[in-house]
């Protein structure tokens, strides 16, 4: 006791000398969530305000390490995956307690698992294990040691533990007994959620302190980025986690410490066109958008450059594929950039039988080459980018209607009446691997957004690209996964059926009052570690303005 | 001249000159408003381009220019349905009475109680998908002509209520004049007045509604500007106090509006 | 009357965000980890299952009991959402027409004290200023400079309510008592309280109806622009997801207060015959 305590004394006046800019233990850290969390249960969550909430107060058995993308041991410390790629074993540690002191054993995962698959259970998180039909065998021949046996094959198959929080089994407060660094004190709905340091929290740092750093975490729920940006030039608020181009110019200019660029992001922008045969379009317009040439000459008329450089103040990259650069190990570098070349895109349309005059393109037979492009309204940045395709397509002779419409009718006419030419979204990837995205690859799937739905993949290649989701599925290593991968990735650049527009950069704002935090592009991109964040000294303690 | 005659000559003028510029919008801007001069987003006041460029590079003064003319041409065309309707009903509702008093005074109030954002909104999706973005104006301001009725109605409604209660009615009425005659001869003649009152003032109103609906993004479609469009513009505040010459919207907006209502004699307006 | 009336505003909202497009789908469906299972889950629980008549008449038994269902989208009940939600907004509103009445009332006063043609112009001036600002502008404003909501619909309903009243003091004032008052050589404090006041009361308080009623159809936006915690954003997202016992909840409540108002100004209106 007494050697230990003499250790840190000396290690704390060492701390005193040379570190002055040092946080300090405590203190609350005040940002905002953008929607209202709409449950605390782990096992149900399928927004982002609950996501948020859950990695924050969450205890999983193994961590994915946004910034080196690699997977660490938490509340495993080992794990083996069979080689059938169906049973996973893990090592828990000893000794733990939920933050309500019931204490931790193998029981708690085997209940967690059990939860998560069971049929009347519709979460993100749990499908992602159900490969298969069957149910789940879970064994736990000590208290230390959990076997779980799925009923199919899963690729990646520990990688989804990060998103797993273990719930008790025996506690009284159910979900609110938590393993992660904060647990949930306080809650007025519209308001905001309280977080209070875990007592019980597993995590010390290199010196052997506890963590977490901070005493407690407020997240008000506050949807407006403008207030929410007003209140952190006012310094109520310590971070924004995502701060749109026009925002961050705006704090750059006054207060440049405080923006954060972790570098291209994940999210993609793109559009696509109607390739559904049952869609209610014209037979001409069917013609069209089935030509491969039509597709790629519309892509390789769009100026991305321009839209990076002006709708994203030049915070986005051009993107041409479904991986973004920043995903290092799944993106396929090989791929050639598409080039912006109007006259080009010109000369592919008259090869395939378009004819260019006075402006105006015309297919081959006669009808004027016009589309409709729809997008949902009240995102500045995805009507500004109709405007500017608006515009360049124009000068290949090409008319585009621009709609916006509200995300219901949206949602409505993409995946029920199939009742639009062509449709402009965004693609948010929280996801690393691209298995969590088979229903938009397999042409069977529901989310293959331009033909969903199919009983038989109705060109060769959405076939190939059918055979190749299922084999990196079952295949053995990450490097025979990452082949078949990024061989879809050289189809989707060939046939382009999402013409890719742009990445966004993940923009950030950090109040230097916080020491500790390395922004990066995976979410939760500010306070991926939370634990070892402090407050810098000098800011009062436990503040909350 | 009196004061007040002359601040209405100064409005009408005004107005005047707002209008024509509009109508003659294709030969005063130089360029078109769709062409986006991509070299030079956000940018300030220059000789090429008279109030700068907004955020996709495209010059202000065509936008405002032709802006003005989808406004200030199309909100009169609503403001005129929105007036016949309620013309029509309010008179029905106050020479009728009773019953049928009771039901379209009922009605109007269920309309003003509906949601009318959402109303338009749903409308609005219902809308096919494949028009040209001038009809969408059309069809725009149509919707807001149609749902706006209400609040004129109340007003033609007390005006006629008044008049069934006035005492040229009853002596027409004693000396047995037809309905269908006291209508034409006596009562629509007195409405006018009234009508042609709501009708001014449903303008700015309806210019209003407009731009509101495009704050939201519901309104006109791309890359037709209007005021409403214009105005989203000012949504950023960096950009505005970069340029407040982006401002110029909705300066020429409250002008409009304020001459609108100053152009009038003054009159009571019944609650 | 207003019951009935409130009620089939109740349904005709419904009725309209049923068939409306967009009506059942949910964001959630797009999430591409989901299972066909799931996927197909979320789709029968976002469907109406009977029929719209037979939905609203459980609604509405429910709504007797106080129970008025739970909010798809927030997935909470409606009646602890609306308990929260309605203080935020009764207390914007009033404070809101309570400030426009205290700066009409000034400004009438004044106009009517000091006529002249500058006060006259500049009173007309200034209402007409901000009449002409569309309602989203004003919130922006109040966005930018940090205002609080309730001086956003201050600021709305301020001009419609200084005309009338400039109005209704003028009519009075031009009566001929009046005149015969002023002659005597009676204070215009006195014959403002006395003889003008007096007689323009019923007016005033059927006023007091339309503007408590202008106040509220302005906070929809307002709340909903400025995200204020209160019905107004509460009705707009609802409105926007689609969540149909929210939206007639506060179709109710909008319908009780819309119709509440105009009856009260029209009682109000009677008697003053």
């Amino acid at each position: 006791m007494k050697d230990r305590s003499l250790r840190s004394l000396s290690l704390f006046l060492l701390m005193g000398v040379f570190a002055p800019a040092r946080g300090q233990s405590g203190g609350e850290l005040h940002f905002c969530l953008h929607g209202e969390p709409k449950t605390f249960n782990p096992v149900l969550v399928d927004e982002e305000a609950s996501e948020n909430v859950r990695y924050l107060t969450g205890g999983v058995l193994i961590r994915l390490n946004r910034q080196s993308q690699a997977l660490e041991p938490a509340l495993a410390t080992s794990w083996e995956i069979s080689r059938d790629r169906r049973t996973i074993t893990f090592h828990l540690r000893k000794d733990l307690h939920f933050s309500d002191g019931t204490p931790f054993s193998a029981e708690d995962v085997a209940y967690t698992m059990k939860l998560l698959m069971d049929p009347q259970t519709h979460s993100p998180t749990g499908d992602a294990f159900r490969s298969g039909e069957g149910s789940l065998e879970v064994r736990t021949p000590a208290a230390d040691l959990v076997v779980i046996t799925f009923p199919a094959p899963i690729a990646g198959l520990d990688r989804l533990f990060d998103q797993v929080a273990i719930l008790s089994a025996h506690s009284p407060k159910k979900e609110m007994a938590v393993l992660g660094p904060f647990f949930v004190s306080d809650y007025k709905p519209g308001s905001y959620v309280l977080l209070a340091r875990n007592p019980n929290y597993w995590k010390r740092d290199a010196r052997g302190h506890a963590l977490p750093y901070l005493d407690s975490v407020r997240l008000d729920i506050q949807r407006n980025r403008d207030i929410e940006l007003l209140r952190f030039r006012r310094g109520e608020l310590q971070l924004i986690n995502r701060l749109d181009a026009e925002q961050f110019e705006r704090l750059r200019h006054d207060n440049p410490a405080a923006t954060r660029n972790a570098g291209t992001g994940l999210d993609a922008e793109e559009f696509w066109f109607n390739e559904s045969p049952t869609a209610p379009l014209s037979e001409h317009k069917k013609a069209w958008f089935h030509m491969t040439e039509f597709r790629q000459a519309v892509s390789m008329a769009i100026n991305r450059a321009d839209l990076c450089r002006i709708v994203y103040g030049g915070y986005a990259k051009p993107a041409y594929g479904p991986v973004s650069p920043s995903n290092h190990f799944w993106f396929n570098s090989s791929l050639e950039d598409p080039k912006y070349d109007p006259k080009g895109a010109l000369a592919m349309l008259k090869r395939a039988g378009f004819r260019y005059e006075n402006e105006v393109l015309k297919d081959s037979s006669g009808n004027r080459v016009e589309f409709n492009l729809i997008t949902n309204s009240g995102n500045a940045p995805r009507e500004k980018m109709s405007v500017m395709i608006q515009q360049d397509l124009l000068q290949v002779g090409i008319k585009v209607n621009v709609v916006t419409l509200d995300f219901p009718s949206l949602i409505e006419r993409m995946t029920r009446t199939l009742e639009y030419d062509a449709c402009l979204l965004g693609l948010v990837n929280t996801d690393l691997d691209p298995d969590s995205q088979m229903t938009v690859w397999l042409s069977s799937g529901e989310n293959h957004q331009w033909n969903p739905n199919q009983k038989t993949p109705a060109t060769s290649w959405e076939a190939e690209i059918d055979k190749l989701m299922k084999e990196q599925a079952s295949a053995r290593t990450d490097k025979e996964r990452k082949v078949k991968f990024d061989r879809v990735q050289q189809i989707v650049a060939e046939q382009q059926p999402f013409i890719y527009l742009i990445n966004k950069d993940v923009l950030l704002a950090v109040s230097p009052a916080l020491v500790g935090t390395a922004p990066v592009v995976l979410n939760p991109q500010a306070f991926w570690n939370a634990e070892t964040l402090q407050l810098a000294a000098g800011t009062e303690l436990g503040a909350h303005k | 001249m009196k004061p007040s005659k002359i601040v209405r000559m100064v409005s009408a003028g005004f107005l005047c000159t707002v209008f024509l510029a509009g109508l003659f919008a294709g030969g005063v801007a130089r360029y078109s408003y769709a062409t986006q001069f991509r070299e030079l987003p956000n940018s300030t006041p220059s000789t090429a381009h008279y109030l700068g460029t907004d955020g996709l590079g495209r010059d202000l003064f065509a936008r405002v220019l032709y802006g003005t003319r989808i406004s200030l041409l199309l909100a009169p065309g609503a403001a005129l349905l929105s007036t016949l309707i309620a013309g029509v009903f309010g008179a029905l509702a106050g020479l009728v009475g009773g019953w049928c008093e009771k039901v379209i005074l009922a009605s109007a109030d269920l309309c003003m109680a509906l949601p009318l954002l959402f109303v338009l909104l749903a409308l609005r999706a219902l809308l096919p998908l494949d028009v040209d973005p001038a009809v969408s104006v059309v069809a725009t301001f149509v919707l807001l002509g149609l749902l706006g009725w209400p609040s004129s109605l109340r007003v033609v409604w007390a005006a006629s209520r008044n008049m069934r209660r006035s005492d040229f009615l009853l002596l027409a009425n004693a000396t047995g004049c037809p309905r269908w005659r006291i209508l034409l001869r006596h009562v629509l003649p007195n409405l006018r007045a009234v009508t042609f009152a709501q009708f001014w003032i449903s303008i700015p109103i309806f210019v209003l509604s407009e731009a509101t609906l495009s704050m939201l993004g519901l309104g006109v479609m791309e890359p037709l500007p209007s005021w409403g469009n214009l105005l989203r513009g000012l949504e950023d505040f960096s950009v505005v106090s970069a340029n407040p010459w982006r401002m110029c919207p909705l300066v020429v907006l409250v002008l409009v509006v304020i001459s609108f209502q100053l152009v009038l004699p003054r009159q009571e307006e019944i609650a | 009357m207003l019951v009935f009336l409130s009620l089939l505003g109740g349904l005709l909202s419904a009725t309209l965000v049923r068939f409306a497009p967009g009506y059942g789908v949910d964001e959630r469906e797009l999430d591409p980890r989901l299972s066909r299972a799931s996927v197909e889950s979320i789709r029968a629980a976002n469907r109406l299952h009977s029929g719209l008549f037979s939905y609203y008449g459980r609604f509405l038994a429910g709504a007797v009991q106080g129970d008025f269902g739970s909010s798809r989208w927030l997935q909470r009940p409606i009646s602890s959402l609306i308990r929260e939600r309605f203080p935020v907004t009764l207390r914007s509103v009033l404070l809101g027409t309570l400030a426009a009445w205290a700066a009409a009332l000034a400004g009438s006063l004044v106009v009517a004290f000091f006529p002249g043609f500058a006060f006259e112009i500049s009173g007309t001036v200034l209402s007409s200023t901000l009449i002409a600002l569309p309602t989203a502008v004003v919130a922006m404003f109040a966005v930018y400079l940090g205002a609080p909501v309730f001086a956003a619909i201050a600021v709305v309903i301020f001009p419609k309510l200084f005309r009338y009243l400039r109005n209704l003091f003028a009519h009075a004032s031009a009566q001929p008592y009046i005149l015969a008052a002023q002659a005597r050589g009676t204070g215009q404090a006195r014959i403002l309280s006395h003889h003008v006041i007096p007689n323009i009361a019923p007016a005033l308080f059927a006023l007091l109806g339309v503007s408590l009623s202008m106040g509220f159809g302005a906070a929809i936006p307002i709340e909903a622009l400025c995200d204020s915690p209160g019905i107004g954003q509460l009705a707009w997202q609802a409105a926007l997801n689609r969540d149909l016992p929210l939206i007639m909840t506060v179709t109710l409540l909008v319908s009780v207060i819309t119709v509440g108002a105009n009856s009260l100004s029209d009682l109000a209106d009677q008697g003053a015959w």
